[in-house]
């Protein structure tokens, strides 16, 4: 036979759709709100996490999911401070699927949580592309990393639901600008609320758990 | 690298595709088309590198992957400017505003393939 044309019209991410899916319906049935926390290997993110357990309070409850390319160093560092923590190991894959976090979210003790945080691999491009099921993507960057990460990483910061720079303690030792970093992620992403913190010293955090406050208590409210 | 794994889900859905064909000779794929959005930052290359790799010893072997890009346009909720934008730059070229709605750019489907039914006699036909 001649070449023939097919049409096709098939979403390449449609498997990772269908396990992101299946994930929301649980965390909507659960009333737990996921976050999916992306940043640069180094930017800070499991430190940001020891941070909010200390400022944490009686706020919310939370559980870490934590994908890395290899160890469980950092669910062991969670584990110290007795969060429920789960490590996902992708073997060199540069992000989580959909279906690697469904698995271990379904088996967390959902019942007694609110937030569900998932700590994705640190890379600021591939995480980006694959939704896991979350209610936000959560952009972490450290202002040593350069202002200018936002506009050349638009995607994950276009589609973040809140962005939080760490390391402000250190602006008085580096030749970077917060506001100009602000202005970097304004260009990609107008209304995204910026969260500028300190995880060791605690600075800045109390407002970043406010937001996550509201998040959760709104899908309480859901289904209720 | 996301690439790789994007490709495998290509492969995935080109074999099903393939498989679904109704045709008394098995078929081989000639050339897949893909729409690819901007905002999905995927790196041509990268992605036929990963299609020639995992295409191996399958009827989709040394087919030629075709992309399309798709730009990203956008609305602003400020002045109802409407039109294309750089993946980089959500900033209403009218009014300055940044709140920006986006239409088009995170695509990625399989658009068609083309196709044809392996021939054993051809070389005979043709010698």
């Amino acid at each position: 036979m001649s070449p023939t044309t097919i049409k096709v019209y098939r979403d390449l991410m449609e498997k990772n759709a269908a396990w992101a899916d299946m994930t929301r319906r649980l965390a909507a049935k659960k009333h737990v709100a996921i976050l999916n926390l992306i940043g640069s290997p180094g930017c800070g993110k499991t430190t940001l996490l020891e941070g909010m357990v200390r400022e944490l309070g009686p706020h919310f409850r939370f559980a870490v999911l934590e994908g890395d390319v290899e160890t469980t160093r950092d669910a062991e560092r969670l584990d110290a401070l007795r969060i429920p923590v789960c490590q996902l190991i992708t073997s060199g894959a540069c992000h989580l699927s959909a279906q690697l976090v469904h698995t271990a979210f379904r088996d967390l003790p959902l019942d007694d949580l609110d937030v569900v945080i998932v700590e994705n691999v640190g890379n600021l491009v591939c995480p980006a592309g694959f939704d896991i099921g979350e209610a936000a993507k959560v952009a972490v960057l450290s202002l040593t990393e350069g202002e200018d990460k936002p506009v050349k990483y638009p995607q994950l910061f276009h589609e973040a639901g809140a962005v939080v720079m760490t390391k402000i303690d250190l602006l008085p030792h580096i030749p970077a600008d917060l506001d100009t970093c602000i202005a970097a992620v304004r260009q990609v992403n107008g209304a995204v609320p910026v969260f500028p913190v300190c995880a060791l010293d605690g600075r800045g955090l109390p407002p970043w758990i406010a937001w996550i406050e509201r998040l959760a208590t709104q899908t309480r409210g859901k289904d209720r | 690298m996301h690439e790789f794994s994007i490709c495998e889900q290509l492969v995935r859905v080109i074999g099903e595709e393939l498989a679904r064909v109704n045709s008394e000779r098995p078929v081989h794929l000639l050339r897949a088309r893909v729409a690819v959005g901007r905002l999905r930052q995927i790196v041509p290359e990268n992605l036929r590198f990963a299609f020639e790799v995992l295409t191996r010893d399958t009827p989709a072997e040394g087919a030629s992957l075709e992309l399309r890009e798709i730009p990203v346009t956008a609305t602003c909720g400020g002045c109802g400017w409407h039109g294309e934008v750089e993946p980089n730059r959500f900033v209403c070229p009218e009014c300055g505003g940044t709140n920006l709605e986006a239409h088009t750019g995170r695509e990625l489907f399989l658009e068609s393939l083309e196709i044809e039914d392996d021939e054993p006699d051809n070389h005979q036909s043709l010698s």
